[in-house]
């Protein structure tokens, strides 16, 4: 994992037993952790007794390189072997790398599912509505007498708060058989995939 | 179910007689070709030197049978319908089976002229799908999500076609399969199939 100047210099600061002792350490840590899963932080989530006594610039720098080193770390998926040497590279002790990973285990599925949904995507499929119509007659032609399907599909752009939309349009029963036979040809090639 | 023809369509039309049949056909093929390609009004001039009758009588005689034309076609009625409403405007009998010909044959085609003017919402065209497996992302690497990736294409009115790009994963295809199962089941049900067999 590479790592920016000032991240590494906001570990090397983090793993300094003179500028945090092992309590304000683990603090700082879970805070890092929870402050990237809370909907609304904010500034009092920093506001722990244990880091009252800490300078506030140094507390700042170190909250965003460890907040960046725990980011860096889910995107890569990494393990137990990565964490260790880099934190090591970093001066790190073992029982400071042990806090860290056991908090990184904790955490780890929250954030990538976090992370996942981050991004541009084409709009995602949610649902489908139907209704089944008897097409009598309208202005233009009398005696029609032709049944007619109008489906809406409910449409997610973008990821988490995204806007939605339905997509209408009508088909024939014939139509309508042929959008079912296909999405049921891409099912069971789905099917095959998985027994591959 | 009887066709209603005003007094001032009668008059329009009150010239047929006075022409031979063959003009008649020739009007008749007119007007079914300016209900399928659009009014040149050349054609009027044209007739109306040939015919020696004066533009506008031309021009309403033509009007009124493409009107005739499409007010039958629009109620789909029957035969002897169309030769009774005919008969009100007192042709010869000759000209009363021209102008049914002229019905019978074009009559079709007509309705699905007229069926274009119709409000429509975008109808399906076709489904085009791909199944795809996100490896990564700029925002997560190691991933392994399997996506169906499907163009959708809708023809809207004027004859586009619209494709739209979407996404789903393979639990949602499975739960739209079985709900459109349920829609083309409910065709099947003795309550539509009462309805569509009596409603004709």
């Amino acid at each position: 994992m590479e790592l920016s100047e000032s991240v590494q210099k906001g570990l090397q600061s983090l793993a300094d037993p003179s500028l945090f002792d092992l309590k304000s350490f683990a603090v700082l840590i879970d805070v890092a952790f929870r402050s990237l899963l809370s909907a609304h932080p904010g500034p009092s989530l920093l506001d722990q007794p244990e880091l009252k006594s800490i300078d506030q610039i140094l507390l700042k720098q170190c909250h965003a390189a460890a907040t960046t080193y725990i980011l860096e770390g889910v995107k890569q998926n990494a393990d137990k072997s990565i964490i260790s040497s880099c934190l090591e590279d970093v001066t790190f002790n073992v029982e400071r790398i042990e806090i860290f990973y056991n908090s990184y285990q904790k955490y780890k599925e929250e954030l990538e599912g976090f992370l996942a949904s981050i991004g541009r995507s084409p709009p995602h499929i949610n649902d489908v509505s139907w209704r089944l119509e008897y097409h009598m007659k309208n202005g233009h032609v009398h005696k029609v007498n032709e049944p007619c399907y109008l489906l809406s599909l409910n449409v997610e752009n973008g990821g988490m708060g995204g806007s939605s939309e339905d997509i209408n349009f009508s088909c024939t029963v014939e139509q309508l058989q042929d959008l079912v036979g296909k999405m049921k040809d891409a099912a069971k090639s789905l099917e095959k995939a998985t027994q591959m | 179910m009887l066709l209603v023809l005003s007094d001032e369509y009668r008059e329009h039309l009150v010239f047929l007689p006075k022409v031979e049949p063959a003009v008649v056909v020739e009007f008749g093929r007119i007007a079914v070709e300016f209900l399928k390609r659009g009014i040149n009004p050349k054609i009027y001039e044209g007739a109306a030197r040939k015919l020696n009758f004066p533009m506008e009588t031309v021009q309403h005689g033509v009007e009124g049978l493409m009107f005739l034309l499409t007010e039958s076609s629009k109620l789909m009625i029957s035969e002897l319908d169309f030769q009774d409403s005919v008969l009100v405007l007192g042709f010869s009998k000759e000209l009363n089976q021209v102008l049914l010909q002229l019905y019978v044959d074009n009559r079709k085609e007509i309705r699905s002229i007229l069926t274009q003017l119709a409000p429509c919402l975008p109808s399906y065209h076709n489904l085009e799908w791909r199944l795809d497996v996100q490896l990564a992302r700029r925002s997560l690497r190691q991933q392994v999500v399997p996506m169906v990736t499907m163009r959708l294409l809708l023809a809207t009115d004027g004859g586009n076609n619209t494709s739209r790009v979407l996404q789903t994963d393979p639990s949602t295809l499975l739960h739209l399969i079985a709900t459109l199962e349920t829609a083309l089941a409910a065709m099947k049900t003795n309550h539509a199939r009462r309805i569509l067999r009596n409603i004709k």
